[in-house]
């Protein structure tokens, strides 16, 4: 094959494997090739090694990580290594990390880092700031910011100074990891439109890495999968109780924002025995801090809350620290990360009793008694329950956890995100454990951002711009 | 490394706490030459009044490990005590002269308080001055830490007392870093205790003292090297060993989170 | 180094009013551990000869009945003045006393940090290495751990091995009787047991900023996009060290004067270390006075330093 003809070759590589410093194979990737003028979508399931293979393919792995099988070429000649190869990434290469805005140099000017790479590929002195300038303005970066340091930017427009110093010198090789998930939808726009300039030049190679399916779709030419495609789990569906009464009923809730400025939220909400509310929103509109304010963890600025439930009935102060035993046991609160819900030191079954004893009013061996048949019943059999957290699961902590809120004979559950940091198969079952006590009247309130399982829910409560919107109201007339 | 570590240290202690009955002579009274080089009766030789080394040996760690435990432990606790109340409240305190506190060495504290306390107590003094601040500053950050957790939301929950949150959720979740700390105030205690021995401002007992045997001992190097070697090694290993425990057990305490 | 200017006015005002009120602290720290504990300068003069009332003369004599602050503030604004006061000991004027020890150990601490610096140096491009190597590990734990061996066993081992079993130097470390430079040989105990421990300090704190620094995702980004390891040394790397390293210089600074009383009176090297030693040993205040406060205010000097410096954290 002459060099000619290999220039009709983009970037090619056989099936790559990379393994770990034991000797385990961390990536057997696919076939590779991007054709020039065309653009390659990598795509997989995260954890499966797509930025691995980017990096196998540039012939720089993570110290650690050596590529055992699978030549890598381009333009029909091995990609070099060593300091040819540093030379050749230089050159030829515009690479974009994940989280791009982190890859700046936060003490050195945009309009310096992106000149230093139009320098590196080519240009010199006045004549890279100048392109540097042009390409940061074409980015809509105004001249007024290029002299700012990327911490002195807003988020958006240090990525597309980074995006900048990719698509310096429109390098032959284009390399985008992830472009839109680190990137907002502006810049993310505009990587896009500096991919679609590049289709259809014979002398520009794109490969980008993605989940994303529409850029996908979009923007690639040929597509090539990096291992399995997960099936998306069925949502199971969940009892309905229908006419139960009202335990926890809030009306006029306002919770300031802690910098000041306009509420945070205004919130009025029911919550019925037995039933499973589900509250969805964005990150940052203020899911937790409206389940640490109903737990009396959080001063909100004004409203009113009213519980009622079985032997106490009426208003709820709004501090935990003002609120009776028999209100504490009632409202009970469980966070999201398995790890900071239990504490280290402590037996499981001895974090359940506690409250037993506290709350409820339990002696000793009753508590324990009572804990260990409670952590039977979610699940949790003896031999664990003899277990410091250290030596349980995600999921058997967070059952745990769960029967530490309930023990003292909770009505309301606040669940803030539980099953977030499991995966699908044990938060299912954390779910079905939520629906065994839901049987028997307990209400849980339940923030999530998993569609799947705010599914199982009776009634979704949206909040947006600060405010609650009931989703779907059928089901409780 | 960190249970090869630890057991040494404890072989090291058991044996220190015991010497004094194993001695085999009295280390107090000459039975050789000046610095005799080590023979069969005298493994280790004898030392510059001709007493033997290795009786020396086994009877001159206690006063030392003692007062070092003691030092250590007042550090420990002060310094524990602070950061608890000092993590709970979200105080900041100390953190103006923290840098000052790590760059000078507690040698010169010590020395300075040597003035008008009597050696060992200056030893103890300056342990807890110079240590006390830095033990409270790890537990500070560990407590802080453990003050966001679900578990101690949950004794909040439950209507627990602060103090009951502090002492029964966050002490033991925290445990392993006063105990690790209590390691490193050790070592600094032991290096300061032998500081202080070689410069003759403690009242080294007649029996001997394994710093106070380093410098009597300087002068015969060529001699009898092993009466310097042997208690040069032993602190030597003594402190890397707990020391190496103690690093050991503050990545665990602030690496994972899990104290199973 | 670009920096705004409200920033930059405030740490240049704000950095040596710290100082000046940590010197003060620290000017308390130093008088009331020396004069306000138990066994005042009364009863180290009289030495259990001088009756109660010989002391109480003694005590109304030498100011030391008045109220502790007062005695400070009279003692700070005297050494404001520049005058320290006289040793008890020799009744010669304290600055003049310190002054006369203090070239040699000029000589000896200078010889030591001239040692200490390429060590330390050293020992971070090891720490860099090993962190651009393998990123997930520590790494300075060599360093770590040499930190613990007490000042004491490595003076002994030096000695033991250089003197005892080479015999290349002599094992004490005496000054010619007339003044003069010293015999270069004698230096290298005192100067190898100072510099040893200083470095290993230097390398456990500042290897880990090295390696910090080397994991800084703009760096491994550049060494993935081909930027040579040389310019990213220069333009990312070593501008974040400045700040770290000057503190790491205070740590050393503070170990070499803490370490200079020790060395010193181990090798019988008559400098200002073992004048804080023999005046510890006779309770001769005044002088333990001056030179604590001089050791802590050198450590706050550099500290000054490292606080005018813009830090890149």
């Amino acid at each position: 094959m002459t060099a000619h003809e290999g220039a009709h070759e983009g970037l090619r590589a056989d099936r790559v494997r990379v393994t770990g410093p034991s000797g385990r194979v961390v990536l057997d990737g696919p076939g590779v090739h991007a054709a020039p003028g065309r653009v390659l979508a990598l795509t997989g399931p995260s954890g499966s090694g797509k930025t691995t293979l980017l990096r196998a393919l540039l012939g720089c792995l993570p110290p650690g990580l050596r590529r055992t099988a699978g030549a890598v070429r381009w333009r029909g000649r091995p990609v070099p290594t060593g300091r040819a190869g540093r030379r050749w990434r230089l050159t030829q290469v515009g690479w974009l990390a994940q989280d791009p805005a982190s890859t700046l140099d936060p003490w050195r000017s945009v309009l310096d880092q992106v000149a230093e790479a139009l320098t590196d590929r080519g240009a010199t002195g006045t004549a890279a700031r100048a392109g540097a300038a042009a390409l940061l303005e074409r980015l809509g970066l105004d001249p007024a910011l290029h002299a700012r340091t990327p911490g002195r930017l807003s988020g958006g427009q240090a990525q597309r100074a980074a995006l900048a110093r990719a698509l310096a010198g429109d390098p032959p090789l284009l390399v985008l990891d992830e472009p839109t998930s680190g990137l907002d939808p502006d810049s993310a726009g505009l990587a896009a439109e500096a991919v679609r300039r590049r289709r259809g030049d014979p002398s520009r190679v794109t490969v980008l890495v993605s989940h994303d399916l529409r850029l996908v779709e979009d923007l690639a030419d040929d597509v090539t999968q990096i291992g399995a495609v997960a099936p998306p789990p069925v949502p199971a569906t969940a009892p309905r109780p229908a006419g139960t009464p009202a335990v926890l009923t809030v009306r006029g809730l306002v919770l300031d924002h802690p910098a000041g400025g306009p509420p945070l939220l205004t919130a009025d909400l029911t919550v019925h025995a037995g039933e499973l509310v589900a509250l969805l929103g964005p990150s940052g509109s203020g899911k937790s801090t409206l389940l640490r304010a109903l737990a009396g963890l959080h001063p909100p600025a004004a409203g009113t809350m009213v519980l009622s439930a079985a032997g106490t009935t009426g208003p709820l102060p709004h501090l935990a620290s003002e609120r009776g035993h028999a209100q504490l046991r009632r409202v009970q609160l469980v966070g999201q990360n398995p790890r900071d819900e239990l504490n280290p030191a402590h037996r499981a079954v001895t974090a359940v009793a506690r409250p037993l004893r506290t709350l409820a009013g339990l002696g000793r061996a009753p508590a324990r008694a009572r804990a260990l048949r409670l952590l039977a019943d979610l699940g949790v059999d003896a031999e664990h329950a003899e277990r410091r957290p250290g030596r349980l699961s995600g999921g058997q902590r967070q059952r745990v956890a769960v029967a530490r809120a309930v023990a003292p004979g909770a009505a309301v559950l606040l669940a803030d995100e539980i099953t977030s940091a499991l995966d699908a198969a044990t938060a299912t079952r954390l779910l079905d454990v939520l629906d065994r006590l839901r049987a028997d009247g307990l209400a849980v309130l339940l923030s999530t951002h998993d569609p799947g399982v705010a599914a199982r829910a009776d009634r979704v409560l949206r909040l947006s711009a600060g405010a609650l919107h009931e989703q779907d109201v059928s089901a409780h007339p | 490394m960190n249970r090869v570590s630890l057991a040494f240290a404890f072989v090291v202690v058991a044996v220190t706490l015991l010497g004094p009955a194993l001695a085999p002579y009295d280390p107090a009274a000459p039975v050789t030459a000046p610095w005799q080089a080590s023979s069969v009766g005298h493994p280790l030789g004898g030392d510059v009044l001709g007493r033997d080394v290795l009786s020396r040996l086994l009877a001159g760690g206690r006063r030392l490990l003692v007062l070092s435990l003691v030092a250590a432990a007042a550090a420990t606790l002060v310094g524990t005590l602070g950061g608890l109340a000092a993590g709970w409240g979200g105080s900041r305190v100390l953190a103006a002269g923290a840098d000052l506190l790590l760059a000078v060495p507690v040698l010169l504290p010590a020395l300075v308080l040597a003035v008008s306390l009597p050696g060992d107590a200056a030893v103890v003094a300056a342990t807890v001055v110079a240590g006390a601040p830095l033990t409270l500053g790890v537990v500070r950050d560990a407590t802080a830490g453990a003050r966001e957790r679900g578990y101690v939301r949950a004794a909040r929950l439950r209507g627990e007392r602060t103090l009951a949150v502090l002492l029964r959720e966050v002490l033991p979740a925290v445990a392993g870093v006063p105990a690790a700390d209590l390691g490193l105030r050790f070592v600094t205690a032991l290096q300061l205790a032998s500081a202080l021995a070689v410069l003759g401002l403690t009242d080294a007992p007649a029996t001997g003292d394994w710093a106070a045997m380093l410098r009597e001992n300087l002068a015969g190097a060529a001699l009898n090297p092993a009466a310097l070697a042997a208690p040069a090694l032993l602190l030597a290993m003594l402190s890397l060993s707990v020391a190496a425990a103690a690093h050991a057990g503050l990545r665990h305490a602030f690496g994972t989170g899990d104290a199973s | 180094m670009r920096l705004s200017a409200p920033a930059g006015l405030s740490r240049a005002v704000l950095a040596p009013l710290r100082a000046v009120v940590l010197l003060a602290v620290v000017s308390v720290a130093v008088f009331a551990a020396t004069e306000l504990l138990p066994g005042d300068a009364a009863d180290a003069v009289g030495a259990g000869r001088a009756s109660a009332a010989q002391l109480a003369g003694l005590r109304a004599e030498r100011g030391l009945d008045r109220p502790g602050w007062e005695r400070w503030a009279s003692w700070a604004s005297a050494l404001l003045h520049g005058d320290a006061g006289r040793s008890l000991l020799t009744g010669r004027p304290v600055v003049d006393v310190i002054g006369g020890r203090l070239p040699a150990t000029a000589v000896l601490a200078g010889s030591a940090f001239a040692l200490t610096a390429p060590l330390v140096l050293l020992g971070c491009v090891l720490a860099g290495r090993r962190a651009l190597r393998r990123p997930g590990d520590a790494g300075g734990g060599l360093a770590t751990a040499l930190t613990a061996v007490p000042q004491v066993v490595v003076a002994a081992a030096l000695a033991a091995l250089l003197s005892g079993v080479l015999r290349w130097v002599p094992p004490v470390s005496l000054l010619p009787p007339g003044g003069g430079p010293p015999d270069p040989s004698i230096l290298v105990l005192p100067v190898l047991t100072l510099a040893l421990p200083s470095a290993a300090f230097g390398v456990a704190l500042l290897g880990g900023v090295v390696a910090d620094a080397l994991r800084r995702p703009y760096v491994t980004d550049a060494l993935v996009r081909g930027v040579p390891a040389g310019r990213v040394l220069r333009r990312h790397v070593l501008p974040v060290l400045a700040a770290p390293a000057l503190r790491v210089l205070a740590v050393v600074v503070g170990g070499l004067a803490a370490g200079g009383a020790l060395v010193e009176t181990v090798f019988g090297y008559a400098g200002a270390g073992e004048l804080l030693v023999s005046s510890v040993a006779a309770r001769d205040t005044p002088v333990v006075q001056l030179l604590g406060l001089g050791s802590a205010t050198a450590v706050l000097a550099v500290l000054l330093l490292a606080d005018l410096v813009p830090v890149r954290s």
